[in-house]
């Protein structure tokens, strides 16, 4: 039952990307994401900077009224802990669709991408880290909260196409045929052309021009905090998703025919 | 080990009774894959949005 065995080591797999995208996160992402929230209560409670001698007590009330309005999990412990959660069940997520790719492309019976060692672990955590986070950064850098944006649905759209354009071009390179393999590349480019969807004027045109300077540069920070948190995700995903479809497939011999690397006897009992 | 390399897309359930085709168990899995991204990064919920912010600003999905 391929499908038990792909769900089971996608969770094993998730848990374990989640945690270290958990961690990555830690050193600069969840920082800097903090400290945009900071005017965003401020900017909720006072419009002007200036009077930041109140703003302990205005910040405390605005907080008050937030959570009135939704549930949202407090700071500290309990929202690191939700943080950890979603990163786990996305990272499950990617995880099970590219094991899928990765099983389904061992069916192409091609030994040059279907060993599953650990470069080729390094070789899919980098595509999957241009499929899903690369492109649709390159049109939607990753804002932090405050920056104004187009509309929601509209974002959407375009990140579900420049995700599905990138990775149907990277595997048109990958396993296409020449007359495809050589139209592969436009499908990378045709979502960056049609361009990501992007509110007018500036980023953060609704706040005092102090405030909006220093966040344009926080702005600009994260983008390169997320860059590193997520590089570091996606190899990890990578590698140990490898190692997974290896496992997955090493008992029906399924993986690399003529792989050196496969010892028969591993656990042709597993299953 | 030999035999069975060439069957890519064999029915393969040793210890089940029912047998389901590798890509439809494939399909599976994907769709599995992709329902659990949709509702992490897209659904727009409030309580769901605010368990995963930290999580869709830093992954890049399109958030607020």
């Amino acid at each position: 039952m391929i499908f038990r065995q792909i769900v089971f080591y996608a969770l094993l797999v998730g848990a374990i990307s989640g945690l270290v995208l958990t961690v990555a996160q830690t050193w600069q992402v969840v920082p800097i994401i903090h400290s945009a929230e900071v005017f965003e209560q401020e900017s909720a409670s006072v419009p002007a900077i200036e009077q930041a001698g109140q703003l302990a007590r205005v910040h405390d009330h605005s907080e008050h009224k937030h959570s009135a309005d939704a549930w949202s999990p407090d700071n500290g412990i309990e929202r690191t802990a939700y943080t950890l959660l979603s990163n786990v069940l996305t990272a499950i997520g990617f995880a099970l669709a590219i094991m899928v790719v990765m099983v389904a492309s061992s069916s192409l019976n091609n030994a040059a991408v279907t060993w599953f060692d650990w470069r080729h672990g390094l070789l899919w955590g980098i595509s999957g880290y241009t499929v899903f986070w690369l492109a649709p950064a390159l049109g939607l850098p990753p804002e932090i909260p405050l920056a104004a944006t187009a509309d929601l649905e509209a974002r959407q759209i375009w990140w579900l196409f420049a995700v599905v354009s990138t990775a149907a071009g990277l595997a048109g390179l990958a396993f296409g045929k020449p007359p495809w393999r050589w139209a592969a590349p436009l499908m990378l480019l045709v979502p960056q052309l049609v361009g990501a969807p992007h509110a007018p004027g500036a980023m953060f045109a609704d706040q005092p021009p102090a405030a909006a300077a220093q966040l344009e540069q926080i702005a600009q920070q994260f983008i390169g905090a997320t860059a590193i948190a997520n590089i570091a995700f996606w190899l990890s995903l990578g590698l140990v998703s490898a190692w997974a479809v290896r496992r997955i497939l090493s008992p029906s011999g399924n993986v690399s025919p003529s792989g050196p690397e496969l010892p028969p006897e591993i656990e042709s009992s597993s299953v | 080990m030999q035999h069975q390399a060439s069957g890519t897309a064999s029915i393969n359930a040793s210890t089940f009774s029912i047998s389901i085709s590798k890509p439809i168990q494939l399909a599976a899995a994907l769709l599995l894959g992709m329902a659990i991204l949709y509702a992490v990064g897209f659904v727009n919920t409030s309580a769901v949005h605010n368990v995963a912010h930290d999580m869709r600003h830093s992954q890049g999905f399109p958030c607020h």
